[in-house]
């Protein structure tokens, strides 16, 4: 991985992070993994509220997010990579921002 | 240990908080031409390419902090936030959770365009990523704040 590959990198990050969340949201709580603070587990399956409490995704998120980032990362061509307009990263960061403030309104009504 | 996780986790905050300002403020700087006059010249005066790697460490630390507390903030925390019909509350850390991970995943990009010697075709994208970065490191600051007070806050 050139230093060229960090460009897209931080770009894929994001996106695929936000579409991971949004996955959930759009699935009812769909997600590689689950952690149960309740537990002290990681479990693949969902388990029930009464006995395992609230699940976090947020782990899982991340944890998706970087591989799939670093694994596209590394297919895409180091010229790709050093052709990529270096904008773009900031754009792409600005857009997800927005997006989640966008979303998370929801919260203040 | 809980409570000295979150004392750390905020300290660190802190030091970002700080190296992040400073660097946010410095490259707005267009054309550094006469010698600092003020204290605004002075703290936008500093050689912020210094910063990059102490910000993108205390940035992970933070980050890796943060997520060691989570599991206690949603046992504790979020459960007293809805008996409390608090709902701004759980959703500005909702924010604070999605903004810290486009933060962590803008770092690498952060480094490279910060990384000696600074090349000219990186300048507006440095500029950019680096207000992006500052950006989060406030709102997550506050936001972590409001949190940890919100009894006192919100009697």
């Amino acid at each position: 991985m050139s230093t060229a590959h960090f460009k897209v990198f931080s770009i894929l990050f994001g996106v695929t992070y936000m579409a991971m969340f949004f996955y959930s949201e759009r699935t009812a709580g769909q997600a590689l993994f689950r952690y149960y603070p309740a537990l002290g587990g990681f479990y693949r399956e969902s388990q029930p509220m009464e006995t395992a409490g609230p699940p976090i995704l947020w782990y899982s998120w991340l944890a998706g997010a970087f591989v799939a980032s670093v694994v596209l990362s590394l297919i895409v061509p180091r010229s790709w990579a050093e052709r990529m307009p270096d904008s773009w990263v900031w754009i792409v960061g600005t857009a997800m921002l927005i997006a989640i403030l966008v979303y998370e309104r929801r919260w203040f009504y | 240990m809980i409570q000295l996780m979150l004392i750390v986790h905020g300290v660190l905050a802190v030091f970002l908080l700080g190296a992040i300002t400073h660097q946010a403020f410095a490259v707005a700087r267009v054309r550094p031409t006469a010698p600092a006059q003020t204290v605004v010249d002075r703290f936008r005066g500093v050689h912020s390419p210094a910063f990059t790697n102490a910000i993108v460490l205390l940035f992970c630390l933070t980050f890796v902090l943060g997520g060691l507390l989570y599991p206690r903030y949603r046992i504790d925390v979020r459960p007293m936030l809805e008996d409390m019909q608090l709902r701004a509350a759980n959703g500005m850390f909702e924010s604070k959770e999605h903004f810290a991970a486009v933060g962590l995943g803008l770092l690498p990009a952060y480094w490279l365009f910060w990384r000696l010697p600074l090349r000219r075709e990186y300048t507006d994208s440095r500029k950019y990523v680096t207000w992006i970065l500052a950006f989060v490191v406030w709102w997550n600051f506050l936001v972590g704040e409001v949190l940890n007070n919100i009894r006192g806050l919100f009697p």
